[in-house]
């Protein structure tokens, strides 16, 4: 543990007299606005997809779609990476995250600048009362989380999809007003070089938390905000500790309220204390009081250095729905909740991964728009459940009458003694890939499927994920896979004939049927819900099983299709 | 939730209880069945019967002593 001097008692903030360095601010990348065509043409382009906010959210969903070969237009009010410059925000990526940033083709860069780590320690006082390894239920290529600063994730997806060169990034572009049309919705953006409107068959709202377009079309968002206060000290310093997320639930060194410990890419840690709810925020982020709060946790003689100290409160919204007519939020937009967990951020980006292929579809003309409605039939609940899931972990961390104090002590009393009690101890539930529940598009419900290592029958290494990628021509389409146990080769001919109207790949696992094949692997099976005498998983393009068989038959597995993508369209089944 | 006698000596028990009560504050005894609850709660293990249990303990009380009451 990083601390020895233990003081419970309540005291005024120490200012300390010694002198803290702060490092050399980050040199953040910036990208050139260009002119618009728009301005001074006289006319109003309409583009098929406008999305609104270049954060993790936004940055996904142009990067997601751009992959699939679909244009977009991206605007930002900026023209950097970052929320003012290096400071806070997200820093836990989670395993669902990373496999969609696999797919995007950005995992290496996160995983070379950041810390992967699976291993998380809750402290109460001295003594060690939790811990969790979450590697063991991963069968994952990638690891439980990456931790990263927001910036440099924001970052390498700027960087690929300039490589990808289907986005038309619009840097310093900010929108004035949204007016919904009857087949579309009218933008108005302000620019350097002036004011321009642009018509979009959809629009998506990536503009976060303060999102002026749910303001502007007056969406109820049912915010409310927490009087628990957290001061935020990102800081490098040359103590060697494990890379793991350790959590106190009341650190002696912070007056027996909470900490977080974290580290970041370039040696940073990010240390979080919980301050009284009636500080003085301004007081409490000073560089003379955050370092006299670090240098009592650290011990004498321990050099640092701030990078960032910044206070914070936290706050949370729901939108009822995510999707209005053409206007589709994504992210902090729809939904806030409160930090514990990173379901923040992951939760944004796995909705733009929700989104994307089904904008895909509908842009390409592979399904009808109405698949669009199934984006908040899924990620709204995802939303609610993760609200509730940190509303718990809030409400752990920040008793709020003297009987929740008494309760919370017996948990932590009895932790340290007897394992049952430790699955009390709440110092934040990890973001998981939420599952969804049973819909008329989905009969019964869905779940994500891990980033399995497969071999194909020849010998060669594949993933789950590139499996999405390995039939694409020229990486361009968006396809459903329909891996199916040692199907013969009359079956697979019959069904690859039903399916031919269809965005899906038949791919086999083990067997002769002269389809691509895949090595059996019991992982895989268990993964894709065939160890249990299914013998066909349907898994969408985000890796969500759309539905498992027993006894596929071609008109089945056409039917399923259509279910899934909600065509309402007469197809040749 | 079980209502019908189930403990084979509440006498045993209650004075077992209190005993442990014996010499404590006020906050101290508060803690001590706070987690006296929590071990218990563990020997049911049945989460239907943990919530009739919170629910028929909640509507127990005196009438007046609990202004929230139904």
């Amino acid at each position: 543990m990083g601390a020895r001097t233990v003081s419970h008692q309540k005291k005024q903030e120490h200012v300390s007299t010694e002198t803290f360095k702060f490092a050399p601010p980050y040199q953040l990348p910036s990208w050139p606005f260009v002119t618009p065509p728009d301005i001074g043409s006289g006319g109003i382009a309409r583009h098929p997809i406008v999305i609104v906010g270049a954060g993790p959210a936004g940055l996904t969903l142009a990067c997601d779609l751009a992959l699939r070969g679909v244009r977009a237009v991206l605007l930002d009010e900026d023209d950097t990476v970052g929320v003012r410059g290096a400071s806070s925000r997200g820093i836990c990526y989670a395993q669902k995250t990373l496999e969609i940033f696999e797919r995007l083709g950005i995992y290496q860069r996160l995983v070379d600048k950041g810390i992967t780590w699976s291993l998380g320690r809750t402290f109460s006082g001295d003594e060690e009362v939790y811990q969790f390894n979450l590697k063991t239920d991963s069968v994952s290529v990638q690891p439980p989380f990456i931790n990263l600063q927001q910036f440099y994730v924001e970052w390498f997806l700027v960087d690929r999809i300039i490589e990808l060169d289907r986005t038309d990034l619009r840097w310093k572009s900010s929108v004035k007003r949204v007016t919904p049309l009857d087949n579309g919705v009218r933008i108005e953006v302000e620019t350097p070089a002036g004011c321009y409107t642009i018509d979009a068959d959809h629009l998506i709202d990536a503009t976060g938390a303060n999102s002026p377009i749910r303001t502007q079309l007056g969406l109820e968002a049912h915010p409310s905000r927490s009087t628990d206060r957290w001061c935020i000290s990102d800081v490098r310093f040359k103590k060697p500790l494990p890379t793991e997320r350790w959590t106190w639930v009341d650190a002696p060194f912070n007056e027996g309220r909470a900490v977080w410990q974290h580290l970041m890419g370039d040696g940073v840690w990010r240390i979080d204390y919980q301050m009284p709810e009636d500080c003085d925020t301004s007081l409490i982020s000073r560089p003379e009081v955050a370092g006299a709060r670090l240098r009592e946790q650290l011990g004498p003689g321990v050099e640092f250095e701030f990078v960032w100290i910044g206070p914070y409160s936290y706050r949370d919204h729901l939108l009822d729905s995510f999707r209005h007519g053409r206007v589709l939020f994504i992210g902090d937009s729809a939904h806030v909740v409160s930090p514990f967990g990173a379901r923040g951020g992951n939760s944004g980006i796995q909705d733009a991964a929700n989104l994307g292929w089904k904008l895909a579809l509908v842009t390409q003309g592979n399904a009808d728009a109405t698949l669009l409605d199934t984006y908040d039939v899924e990620r709204r609940p995802a939303a609610a459940e993760n609200l509730q899931v940190t509303s718990r972990s809030a409400r752990f961390m920040a008793p709020r009458s003297p009987a929740e104090q008494t309760l919370r002590r017996a948990v932590i009393a009895l932790a340290s003694r007897y394992s049952f009690a430790r699955g009390f101890v709440n110092t934040g539930r990890m973001s998981v890939a939420n599952e969804y529940p049973a819909a008329p598009h989905l009969p019964d419900g869905s779940r994500s499927v891990q980033n399995l290592p497969l071999r194909y029958a020849d010998g060669r290494a594949t993933t789950l994920m590139q499996l999405f990628g390995d039939f694409d021509k020229g990486a361009e389409s968006t396809q459903f896979l329909a891996l199916w146990l040692e199907p013969t080769h009359a079956q697979a001919l019959a069904a690859t004939v039903a399916l031919a109207a269809f965005p899906v790949k038949l791919i086999a696992v083990g067997g002769a049927s002269g389809l691509p094949t895949l090595l059996a692997d019991q992982a895989l099976k268990k993964q894709l819900g065939l160890d249990g005498g299914a013998t066909l998983c349907l898994l969408r393009p985000d890796a969500y099983r759309a539905a498992t068989f027993h006894a596929p038959t071609p008109a089945g597995l056409a039917s399923a299709m259509h279910t899934a993508c909600v065509f309402p369209r007469t197809t040749s089944t | 939730m079980t209502t019908d006698p189930n403990i084979p000596d509440p006498d045993g028990f209650y004075a077992a209880w209190i005993g442990a009560h014996e010499s404590l504050t006020e906050t101290q005894s508060a803690d001590f069945n706070a987690r006296l609850i929590l071990l218990l709660a563990n020997q049911c293990g049945d989460q239907v019967v943990l919530i009739e249990c919170i629910e028929a303990a909640r509507t127990s009380g005196a009438p007046g002593h609990h202004p929230h009451q139904n």
